[in-house]
């Protein structure tokens, strides 16, 4: 990075809170404060919800998922749609009717106070680590490509984010959303036109993608029903309606995003946005990685992209043996390069894949060897394509702009978090325990509670190079609490003959049930998110019909 | 009830919830065709 991409990226990073800052200081009373005014309409809550699950994960790590494994990721996003529309329906119009400030404000009005300081408890604990994580996972890959001080990057990423969202609430959440989002949808567009520039001048873009098709790397979508294979059109839509059910309808960092302003009609609208542009835009950034991949099938890639890693290893006795995968990998890049450049869209695609496989074979030990070697990078090498790409090969400015993209990724995805787990604490908690005081006071309550979340997200960060892989620790977290979340909210709706204490129970076994199947076995994780909803179902039911049945005095009916 | 959950709306909404579905669906359908010519 020279002068001009550090100039493009502090001055995008700092100018859109800025602005933030100039056009929402006032003095907000609380519902200002936490849901914003009725100035946020449909369109700013479309982008906010798309930025809050647009981390900067989703732009490290998608394109160089496509690198390695092809496009069939998109998959996992087919339930999204679905559960949008679910959430629409049922979830949207019960939260805009009792004006709840939180999901979980709704539990103590369904059922009792025990079962909303549960389910906040629940959110609190899940969000406040993935907080930490969303802003460790990029500090670590920026902070070794580029050679800045890993603290530094944390607080740069973190410390503004907090300083902004203490300041302005949930408006300024989803106004510098709505800019944050457009600056990442056109980085991200500028760094496909690029990549698709950058390949032979002889190669045409269909050309392109059938030899990207005869490697394997765009098949989309696949109907079968072998439950071995890992993406597939059948586990996108159940496993990925479940998981996009509990985030969009039960976590606080999207329901406050689309109740800002109050109004039921842009809340739906913001949301119908995001079911219909979703999928199409994970497509063109998975796109994005398969044009990176042919782009490195004529320029030399490293063997290794995580390079510092790498160099650290080559320093120890394994150096003989890695130069020797080098030459390997060399031979095969040679071989696939000349084929390519004789026969382009015509190549033999078994000969394509088949060296094609045996390269990533080849990066596979090499990976293997820099374990042994004691060089332990703390996350998939896969998530430093994209960003080596973009550091090595795109033109200054656009280079400033790309990480540009990934921090205001991180302060977006961040700033949602914070929001509301300063918001939970502050309504769900501390409101709780100290009734009765006056609007000013709260709002001064839950601005020190968001400062002391920055806080534990800056001090879990810290401490994250303790985990061995970041991105899968995200995912397994939320799926460990989101099934026991999502479960005490759809018993509030659909069994109705349950009351607090049997749902309230039923919840902390199923969550005592999701942790011991965790520590336990080896179920893949994404169904802890189908098994903790449906035992809460099937505890809250049981206990209601025996344990819990006798005249149970009814919570506040909200139905 | 707000006056936005009047049975014109509930109306309303069900047509926008079901013309979301048929782009879903024309979206899925527009990737399979994708496949089919690419791999």
């Amino acid at each position: 990075m020279n002068r001009l991409d550090y100039i493009v990226l502090f001055a995008t990073i700092l100018a859109i809170p800025l602005y933030g800052l100039w056009r929402t200081y006032n003095h907000p009373n609380l519902r200002e404060y936490l849901k914003g005014d009725k100035t946020i309409r449909w369109g700013t809550i479309g982008l906010s919800v798309l930025a809050t699950q647009a981390g900067p994960i989703t732009f490290l790590s998608m394109p160089g998922q496509a690198y390695e494994s092809g496009i069939g990721f998109i998959q996992n996003y087919f339930g999204q749609p679905l559960a949008l529309i679910v959430v629409c329906a049922v979830f949207v119009p019960i939260y805009q009717r009792l004006k709840v400030y939180t999901a979980y404000e709704y539990l103590g009005q369904r059922f009792d106070k025990k079962t909303r300081l549960l389910g906040g408890f629940l959110f609190l604990i899940q969000r406040g680590i993935a907080g930490g994580i969303t802003i460790y996972a990029p500090a670590i890959i920026l902070s070794a490509l580029l050679g800045w001080d890993l603290n530094l990057t944390i607080w740069l990423a973190g410390g503004f984010v907090i300083a902004y969202t203490v300041v302005g609430g949930t408006k300024i959440v989803s106004l510098t959303q709505r800019y944050q989002i457009l600056v990442i949808l056109i980085g991200m567009a500028l760094a496909f036109g690029i990549a698709v520039h950058r390949l032979p001048a002889d190669l045409s873009f269909g050309d392109a993608l059938q030899i990207a098709g005869r490697m394997g790397k765009l098949q989309a979508v696949d109907f079968s029903i072998d439950p071995s294979k890992r993406y597939t059109f059948w586990s996108g839509i159940l496993g990925g309606f479940f998981l996009s059910l509990s985030y969009f309808g039960a976590d606080q960092s999207q329901v406050q995003r689309y109740l800002a302003g109050g109004s039921l009609r842009a809340s739906r609208i913001g949301l119908l946005f995001n079911a219909l542009v979703k999928v199409p835009m994970q497509f063109v950034i998975l796109l994005l990685g398969a044009m990176v991949f042919l782009f490195y099938q004529f320029e030399k890639p490293p063997i290794f992209f995580n390079q510092p890693t790498y160099q650290r290893a080559l320093q120890t006795g394994y150096g003989p043996k890695l130069n020797q995968l080098q030459t390997q990998f060399d031979e095969v890049f040679v071989r696939k390069r000349e084929l390519l450049q004789s026969a382009g869209p015509q190549s033999p695609a078994a000969e394509l894949q088949q060296l094609d496989s045996r390269a990533r074979g080849i990066r596979e030990e090499t990976r293997k060897v820099l374990e042994q070697a004691g060089a332990n990078p703390k996350s998939k090498d896969s998530d430093y394509v994209f960003i080596t790409f973009v550091l090595q090969h795109l033109p200054h400015g656009v280079v400033g702009l790309l990480v540009a993209v990934i921090f205001c990724a991180t302060m977006s995805a961040t700033s949602a978090v914070l929001n509301a787990l300063g918001s939970t604490t502050a309504v769900d908690f501390y409101r709780v325990f100290r009734p009765g005081a006056s609007d000013h006071h709260y709002v001064v309550a839950t601005r020190w509670l968001t400062l002391g979340w920055g806080i534990v997200t800056i001090a879990v960060a810290s401490f994250c190079s303790l985990v061995e892989n970041l991105i899968e620790a995200g995912n397994i977290l939320a799926s460990v609490f989101y099934g026991s979340i999502l479960g005490l909210f759809l018993v509030a709706f659909f069994l109705r003959q349950v009351r607090g204490s049997a749902v309230f129970f039923a919840a902390v076994l199923a969550q005592t049930l999701v942790l011991a199947l965790f520590f336990t076995t080896n179920i893949g994780y994404l169904w802890y998110n189908f098994i903790g909803c449906a035992a809460v179902l099937l505890f809250a039911w049981i206990l209601q019909s025996t344990l819990f049945r006798p005249n149970e005095p009814s919570a506040a009916a909200s139905h | 009830m707000t006056t936005h959950d009047h049975p014109p709306f509930f109306s309303t909404w069900r047509k926008a919830y079901w013309f979301a579905m048929v782009l879903f669906a024309i979206e899925v359908a527009l990737l399979y065709a994708f496949t089919l010519r690419f791999s």
